[in-house]
């Protein structure tokens, strides 16, 4: 069995009355590509926000590298360095060229020297194919383009885990591909990820782990091949029956 | 007597003339006290705004969220008490209140002071709404890198804000250029005083008040302009030039 790098226990978040998040336990281990599905208001956005401390837990753990995590500002700091996020509205800083978006955190948060910066920068925007856009300011960008420089800013600083809230959801169609494809390449080199998505095909050729959420719970956590052909759950049958007649 | 003013204009250009150094003076006076009371005006706003943006977080230590809601109740009281008085009146209180309590301050130095603490109450009400128009998905992209607040404030926000904020500050400039003219009430030798200063002699107020006037819309046009070249400094470029370098054949 493989090293476990985040395990979640018992973790629930309320808003208020609202109780979003209940009990959610499972565990990310080195390499695992694990696809979060379920409808919308199910708490998909909510855990992985917890998981990333963009959002106070209500109660329970995370543990990373099996210790606990704290509430230290500094801790969750250099956790968050570790644990990269891209969001769905991308999130570049809009202030700075690409080239600069992908240097802001090596920089300012690992301290490697400028030098050292900039070749990790080109480097990772190379890989996703936006190295000739150094120069250009999110604003002159694609929305798939944006998410492209997105996930190269999040590979700078070399996370153990990349967590992903519907990278695609906000672009149009025939970028869609572009960045699945980027997706793919991460998932081939190894890098462990959490994929909410709403792209099944995505999810189950990609995917070694299925986590179906439905009203704050996490009501099944499969392999691919078993959630797709055979789902137990009730409201995950439904999910995928609509999936399949749309 | 050869050339006395015969009419209005001339008596202008007399007055003007006659009394050039008063004049002169209350320039360079009203400059200095409205340039560095709203340059150090900016940097108190600033700092006010960015403590009453700070969120009282519930899972910090008691002393720490103390100390943080202490000083931002101190910040909303300063900014409602000069954003709710009138600038003439701060100024006497500022200057007649700090000499009976023993302070030997100037009026050019108190003049300052009322001026900053005037336009850090309205700047910060300024910053904090410059911070707001940010997307929260600024400071989430920096925190998700590992950065902390402080720095995704000073690096990610706040230049964003600063911005935004540019037409807001010159406005303010302006604005304080020209109320600078009510500290004569404690005896700051700024235009306004001097203009009174320079009518009396020959009883010809008017004429005076109209040289001033000019000044002030001379000084007024130029720092519109400076202004507007920072603005246009800050505006993102418009075209960017791609780096053929990095291109690659295969896609
Ligand atoms: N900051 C917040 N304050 C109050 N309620 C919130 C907040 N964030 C989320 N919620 C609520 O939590 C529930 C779950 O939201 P969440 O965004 O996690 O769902 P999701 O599964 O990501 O949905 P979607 O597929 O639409 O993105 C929703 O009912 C939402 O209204
Ligand atoms: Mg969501």
């Amino acid at each position: 069995m493989s090293e476990e790098i985040i395990r979640v226990e018992e973790l629930g978040k309320s808003f208020g009355e609202h109780q979003v998040l209940r009990k959610i336990d499972f565990s990310v281990n080195k390499g695992d590509i694990i696809c979060i599905l379920g409808s919308s208001g199910s708490g998909k956005s909510t855990m992985l926000r917890c998981i990333n401390q963009l959002e106070t837990q209500s109660c329970g753990k995370i543990f990373f590298h099996g210790s606990e995590l704290g509430k230290k500002q500094k801790e969750i700091n250099e956790y968050r360095s570790k644990v990269g996020m891209v969001f769905q509205s991308f999130n570049l800083f809009n202030n700075m060229t690409v080239l600069k978006n992908c240097m802001e955190g090596t920089q300012k948060v690992l301290h490697l020297p400028k030098k050292e910066a900039f070749e990790r920068a080109i480097e990772n925007l190379k890989a996703v194919g936006m190295a000739p856009f150094i120069n250009a300011y999110p604003s002159q960008l694609s929305g798939g383009q944006k998410q492209r420089v997105a996930i190269a800013r999040g590979l700078c600083m070399q996370p153990e885990v990349l967590l992903f809230d519907e990278p695609t959801s906000a672009l149009d169609p025939e970028m869609v591909g572009d960045v699945l494809n980027v997706m793919k390449e991460l998932a081939k080199k190894d890098l462990t990820m959490l994929i909410v998505t709403h792209e099944m095909d995505f999810a189950r050729d990609v995917s070694n782990r299925v986590l179906f959420m439905d009203k704050g719970y996490i009501v099944e956590d499969a392999p691919p091949q078993k959630f797709f052909s055979a789902p137990e759950h009730p409201r995950a049958k439904e999910f995928l029956s609509r999936f399949i007649a749309g | 007597m050869t050339n006395t003013p015969t009419n209005s204009f001339e008596w202008v250009l007399f007055i003007a003339k006659k009394y050039s150094d008063l004049f002169l003076r209350g320039t360079w006076l009203t400059m200095l006290v409205s340039v560095s009371g709203t340059l150090l005006g900016f940097i108190l706003g600033y700092a006010v705004g960015i403590v009453q943006d700070t969120a009282v977080n519930k899972e910090d230590n008691p002393v720490k969220r103390g100390i943080l809601l202490f000083f931002k109740g101190i910040c909303t009281l300063y900014v409602e008490l000069f954003r709710g008085t009138p600038m003439i009146v701060q100024a006497m209180i500022v200057f007649y209140g700090l000499r009976q309590a023993g302070f030997e301050i100037d009026p050019i130095s108190a003049g300052i002071l009322v001026t900053l603490l005037n336009t850090g109450a309205y700047m910060a009400e300024t910053v904090r709404a410059g911070i707001k128009s940010i997307d929260a998905g600024q400071r989430e992209g920096a925190l998700a890198l590992g950065m902390s607040p402080i720095s995704a404030m000073f690096h990610i926000i706040l230049p964003q804000a600063f911005k935004n904020i540019v037409p807001e500050m010159a406005n303010m400039f302006l604005t304080n250029l020209k109320m600078t003219s009510v500290l004569n009430v404690i005896g700051v030798q700024e235009l306004f005083l001097q203009a009174k200063t320079a009518g009396g002699t020959y009883y010809k107020y008017l004429e005076s008040y109209l040289v001033i006037a000019l000044i002030y819309l001379v000084l007024c046009f130029v720092f519109s302009r400076v202004f507007a070249l920072i603005e246009k400094k800050t505006a993102v470029r418009k075209d960017y030039v791609l780096a053929v370098e990095y291109m690659e054949n295969t896609q």
